[in-house]
């Protein structure tokens, strides 16, 4: 009896701190959409206004839409044209998290089956990420320059495509290394190229394990801000870029019109979770193939 | 045509040897079982020849022809691996298709091919499952159609039963021996398994430490195993191995263990005096007779035809006997009971171990 009764409280302490964790967790994705729904007079109003009242849609018109009769016409915005930016993400995100994604599994999989890195280098390998961006950002631009990447969305593919590949090499191989060789040699005495056992075969085996590697890439390069910062300059905007352009001249941020492009910068990593929800859950638990 | 030679083959694996210096010849249409404990190197010679290890020495040749540097599928063979290694992502018919698509058959000869063959090895009714919802047995009668389908001329097989249970093991064997007999293939079949071997093979090699111990028929390894641990690997019940010496008598040569003592039959009569082991099956074993043999019985054990009669020789092992239609309670255990031994039957093995 007694030892369900402690059970019973330590559960009711567990549930206690990790609701207050939840609170504090969820609070900024909560004030983040609460602001992107409040005219501007509660933008920054104390007490604190939680749920705006009277709902406005004005931010989101504004931002997204450029709809002038909303504007905040106090605030002068040095950009507004966040569908070009979200396009500029798009395209870039999606391209360098792709080409990332295929090659970390082709470099994983000599890796894995061919040794054709040791442990050592592949140990390198992730040590190159761990130089901070910054210390690469200014001499990098300067060859960027001369190489006419500058400003480009070529420039901003190939920078996050390099610099995500390691990560993409480590996931996949985590996941190529469960894939037992023997249905790979099956395939192979049966007739299959290295190419075709690769493509047919290990592959979409491990497409889980692909599909979790894809999405955490695609929030590094959807979200990455310092390097975008300096390699462009005003022909090509992503959306974090974007994000921080909201800036009052005399009155600080611009918060409404903030969140809203915010919440806009969200949901689309929310969908493309949601749409690979499936192979996520077991993409993160290894071990998928069945013997 | 389909004839494979070893010559010289050897495998190290950082700086242990896995094979040593293999050489041997498998005829067209035979069906031969690499046999050994685990870790003997069986399985890494079939791997060599299939072309999944590079051989560190030494050649391998199909039909007269250096194989080393081809590649796994440009040699014409056929694998069932132990795991059965079914893509678990495709159905079965894509399963067995497979092979058929990688040489580009036209999809109209390739459903006719695999219709024949699923039907061959009785998986037709599961052509349009998935790998994972086969039991074992049915997986690999799968891996089994998968091979067959392409035609090879060279079978390795690669302890494809022993993940089964007895009664499958027993069906799929019997199986194969089939498939043998109406494809007259080449059929290589690696097993750690003696009775699988005695019951499938038209020629044993029984290999130890990466080395070839003997080669022969399964009658010739059970009659005649070459040292003792092809004696004691085959058979079941294994055979009575009994530590002991010889020494010299008035009659010729004596065996003598702790247990007994006996006047060694006539062509060990000038074997030289030191430690030995004397070898006999017990279906050797007779009871009764003037051998001077006499031993407590300990346990006996029905088996239905036949009853093994367990004796306590003073030795871990025990000795036993094979007597037909016996029961349990024909003899008292305790009783001491009079034995011997067919004279020809008899093996003596020296202090290594080695055939005398």
């Amino acid at each position: 009896m007694r030892r369900s009764h402690r059970r019973r409280i330590s559960a009711g302490v567990r549930y206690l701190l990790l609701s207050l964790w939840g609170i504090i967790a969820f609070f900024p994705i909560f004030w983040m959409i609460s602001t992107s729904f409040k005219p501007d007079t509660q933008w920054f109003a104390w007490p604190p206004v939680y749920f705006p009242h009277p709902l406005t849609l004005a931010n989101y018109l504004n931002v997204w839409f450029g709809a002038e009769e909303y504007a905040a016409t106090q605030y002068a915005i040095s950009s507004q044209k966040p569908l070009v930016s979200l396009l500029n993400s798009s395209i870039i995100a999606g391209i360098s998290t792709l080409l990332s994604v295929l090659f970390g599994a082709v470099l994983a999989y000599g890796v894995s089956r061919h040794r054709i890195l040791s442990e050592t280098r592949m140990f390198q390998l992730l040590i190159l990420r761990m130089i901070p961006p910054i210390v690469i950002v200014a001499p990098l631009s300067l060859y960027y320059s001369a190489l006419g990447l500058l400003d480009s969305r070529t420039g901003l593919v190939l920078i996050y495509f390099l610099t995500t590949l390691p990560y993409a090499v480590w996931m996949t191989k985590s996941f190529i290394d469960e894939v037992p060789r023997e249905i790979e040699q099956a395939a192979e005495i049966l007739g299959a190229s290295r190419w075709r056992t690769l493509f047919e075969i290990v592959l979409p085996l491990i497409r889980s394990g692909l599909v979790a590697t894809f999405l955490f890439i695609l929030i590094l390069t959807w979200s990455e801000y310092l390097l975008a910062l300096i390699l462009t300059k005003t022909d090509v905007t992503t959306l974090p870029i974007e994000l921080s352009k909201y800036q009052g001249t005399t009155e600080g941020r611009v918060y409404g019109r903030q969140a809203a492009l915010a919440v806009g910068i969200t949901i689309p990593l929310m969908i493309v979770g949601l749409i690979i929800r499936k192979h996520l859950a077991r993409g993160f638990s290894f071990g998928m193939v069945r013997r | 045509m389909a004839r494979v030679e070893l010559i010289g083959l050897s495998k190290t694996f950082g700086g242990i040897a896995a094979v040593k210096n293999l050489s041997c010849a498998i005829e067209d249409g035979e069906f031969v079982v690499l046999v050994g404990p685990s870790g003997c190197g069986k399985t890494t010679t079939l791997r060599m020849i299939a072309g999944f290890e590079d051989p560190t020495a030494g050649q391998i040749l199909i039909d007269g022809r250096v194989v080393n540097d081809l590649e796994p599928r440009d040699r014409g063979l056929g694998m069932v691996f132990q795991t059965h290694a079914l893509f678990p992502h495709k159905t079965v018919r894509e399963n067995v298709e497979f092979g058929l698509r990688m040489k580009r058959m036209p999809a109209a000869e390739r459903a006719q091919r695999v219709l024949q063959v699923a039907d061959m090895v009785r998986i037709a009714h599961l052509l349009d499952k998935m790998p994972n919802q086969c039991s074992g047995g049915e997986a690999q009668r799968v891996a089994l159609a998968r091979t067959l389908v392409t035609q090879p001329t060279i079978f390795l097989l690669d302890e494809p039963l022993s993940s089964l249970d007895a009664k499958l093991r027993r069906e799929l064997r019997a199986e194969c021996d089939r498939l043998h007999q109406v494809l007259k293939r080449t059929f290589i079949y690696v097993t750690h398994d003696q009775e699988e071997a005695m019951t499938l093979a038209d020629r044993i090699i029984v290999m130890r430490s990466g080395e070839i111990i003997q080669t022969g028929s399964p009658m010739e390894i059970y009659s005649n195993p070459i040292n003792y641990f092809v004696a004691d690997f085959f058979g079941s019940p294994s055979m009575n191995l009994v530590a002991g010496e010889i020494v010299a008598g008035e009659n010729g040569a004596r065996f003598r263990s702790t247990a007994f003592e006996i006047v060694l039959p006539l062509k060990f009569r000038s074997a030289r005096a030191g430690a030995a082991t004397l070898g006999v099956r017990p279906e050797h074993v007779m009871l009764g007779g003037t051998d001077g043999i006499e031993l407590p019985v300990r346990l006996i054990e029905p088996l239905g035809r036949d009853t093994l009669i367990y004796f306590d020789a003073a030795s871990q092992r025990p000795f036993i006997a094979v007597s037909e239609g016996l029961s349990r309670t024909d003899i008292p255990l305790g009783t001491a009971v009079t034995l011997s031994l067919a004279p020809d039957r008899v093996h003596l093995f020296d202090a290594d171990g080695r055939r005398m």
